[in-house]
């Protein structure tokens, strides 16, 4: 069944009498179309003559696809239900158990779009619909219009000749909105207070490692490293995230040249040959543990900033641009190691009082 | 008479019970010494390295080392470090792993075909050794696969090694050309030996800070992980979640693409 395009406005005044009981179906959806500004010019079954082989085939494979997608979603539901999906070391089912489900669904979700798309290519009518494009802006003449209502309204309130309200507004209004924003930006600070320049090291705590040992010299090979944590509770914790301390053992003629480069007031900072700096960068605050025992330098995997570990934890590279602070050690009368008191100075990034 | 010969019998035997009783006191607190003491000394165990591998050795070091070790492993100024005292395990490692004999002086000699082999190498360690002592590897099996010891190794691993070598083993990039060398190709020998003797850049770590246990800890876990199968099929280098995102949209995003374009364009 073809229709006959015979409308040049499709948005124009309605034509046809919606009551006339001679009107088809598709005759009002024709004229409910066209008065949404859509003209079908083109529409036609795809099967004029009902029942065919071809017809029933394309019948099939729309089911077939449908078929698929349910078998995907019940292998779906079993897979989630039995499969093993707890984690075992090495090769083991278990590891299939994603990759399945994946599969599984994407089958499912497959059959059921592929069917639709099937469905409307094959069996629905073949239709060809028209719509005029829209000009953007509105009409001139109603443009016109809520001008001059604004206009109008902005001249009632006499603002252009009271100068005084305008001010007063501007001061009364102003503060009302600080004042409800307070609440939600001020629940988002806390004063710091003073807490950026202290870590877990104090006098006489012991440096621990990460079980809460504690460390002599004899432990550490000259070219060794050890990350230390401040020996009190929770030092090895996020609670003092601020002190991981890296303990770095130089060898002889080495700790002669950074016991030579020694900063004013740290010259006693260091036991023997051992030294202790900050780990946390003073950049960006990553770990900056990756120590090259040969050139003696300290690496931040972040954003690559190197420090001399012979020059006082000098950044050599990067962006860092402090050094790393260093701890001043000593060893307690039972031989492990200790801090004489806290950092000297604060530790990692910047920050608004210490640039 | 012969009571008092009898008397200074038992009193010769008094004063020489005295003695075994100090003897046995010394010997037990000795023995006891040797129990509970530090063990760091005790556990570089002594392998039985004939005269004759040390000759050997010797010649083999003079024929392919000694341009740059020096002629009595004393290093060379520019060329070669010394090699007295890093002990036959570094040697193992560093001749074992082809990092020595280096093509070139550069950034990092790196990990190729093994010039020498399995005997050749253990003669050239029992040389190096008897220069100037230093680590040995242990004998025996260094690998465990109970679960609680892989656990272990795994924290140990996290805290002491994934800084370098990466949380999936593959190494990382270190300063001016040098790096943190993968972990896939070495054995349990090689891990052992890279821990106790720290080659090239990496750090030392010695028996009384990573314990043989330890360590034998990391490499169960190291090895371990190598057999792990990924979950997903393709583990990408286990490089993290920033290149699987990448490879979905690369992959994924750009086939949907093209998968739309062409129902539009059958349409």
């Amino acid at each position: 069944m073809t229709s006959v395009h015979d409308h040049s406005s499709p948005a124009g005044e309605p034509t046809v009498d919606v009551d006339d009981p001679a009107l088809s179906q598709f005759d009002l959806v024709r004229e409910g179309a066209r008065r949404d500004g859509v003209e079908i010019v083109h529409y036609a079954p795809r099967f004029p003559v009902p029942g065919t082989r071809e017809e029933r085939r394309a019948e099939r494979r729309i089911a077939t696809l449908f078929v698929l997608a349910g078998l995907g979603s019940l292998a779906f539901l079993v897979i989630y239900s039995v499969w093993p999906f707890e984690y075992q070391l090495g090769a083991g089912r278990d590891k299939w158990f994603t990759p399945l489900l994946g599969v599984t669904l994407a089958l499912a979700f497959f059959g059921v779009g592929a069917g639709i798309i099937v469905w409307s290519k094959r069996l629905m009518p073949e239709e060809i619909a028209v719509q005029d494009r829209h000009d953007g802006a509105s009409d001139p003449a109603e443009r016109k219009l809520t001008a001059a209502t604004l206009l109008s309204a902005y001249e009632e309130t006499g603002l252009r000749r009271r100068p005084l309200l305008k001010g007063a507004l501007a001061i009364g209004v102003a503060p009302m909105g600080l004042a409800l924003g307070a609440p939600f930006i001020g629940s988002l600070i806390t004063d710091p207070k003073d807490d950026l320049f202290h870590t877990g090291f104090g006098k006489g705590t012991h440096l621990v490692r990460h079980d809460g040992t504690k460390i002599r010299p004899a432990d550490l090979k000259p070219g060794g490293i050890e990350t230390v944590f401040p020996g009190i509770p929770g030092g090895a914790t996020n609670a003092h995230a601020d002190s991981p301390t890296l303990l770095i053992h130089l060898r002889e003629n080495e700790a002669e040249k950074a016991i030579a480069n020694s900063r004013k007031g740290y010259e006693d900072a260091h036991v023997g040959n051992f030294f202790a700096y900050s780990k946390i960068c003073t950049h960006a605050g990553c770990p900056a543990s990756l120590y090259e025992q040969q050139t003696n330098r300290l690496l931040c995997p972040c954003h690559q900033s190197q420090f001399d570990v012979l020059d006082g934890c000098r950044p050599v590279f990067g962006p860092a641009t402090r050094s790393l602070p260093q701890l001043h050690i000593a060893l307690d009368e039972e031989g492990y190691f200790v801090s004489q008191h806290d950092y000297k100075l604060a530790i990692g990034p910047a920050f608004w009082e210490r640039p | 008479m012969i009571s008092s010969s009898a008397a200074r019998v038992g009193d010769r035997f008094r004063r020489h019970s005295g003695l075994v009783v100090l003897a046995l006191a010394l010997g037990l607190l000795g023995t006891m010494y040797a129990a509970f003491a530090p063990v760091s000394q005790a556990d570089e165990q002594k392998t039985t390295a004939s005269a004759e591998d040390v000759r050997e050795g010797q010649q083999l070091f003079e024929g392919g080392c000694i341009t740059c070790h020096g002629r009595n492993a004393q290093g060379v100024q520019d060329r070669g470090p010394s090699l007295i005292g890093v002990g036959a395990a570094s040697v193992e490692f560093q001749v074992g792993t082809g990092r020595m004999p280096m093509a070139r002086n550069e950034a990092q000699a790196v990990r190729k075909p093994a010039l020498y082999d399995d005997k050749q190498t253990r003669q050239l360690a029992a040389y190096v050794e008897s220069i100037g002592g230093g680590p040995q590897l242990p004998s025996g099996e260094l690998r465990s696969t109970d679960k609680d010891v892989i656990a272990e190794g795994g924290r140990l691993f996290r805290l002491n090694c994934s800084s370098c070598h990466a949380f999936g083993m593959g190494g990382g990039a270190l300063s001016s050309g040098k790096f943190a060398p993968s972990l896939q190709p070495s054995t349990d020998r090689d891990l052992y030996a890279a821990m106790l003797t720290g080659p090239q850049n990496m750090p030392v770590f010695g028996d009384n800070q990573l314990t043989r246990d330890e360590k034998k800890a990391i490499i169960s876990y190291v090895q371990a992980q190598k057999g792990d199968q990924d979950p997903g099929g393709a583990g990408i280098g286990r490089t993290g979640p920033v290149p699987e995102g990448l490879v979905v949209f690369l992959v994924g995003i750009v086939g949907l693409l093209i998968a739309t374009l062409w129902i539009a364009g059958k349409s």
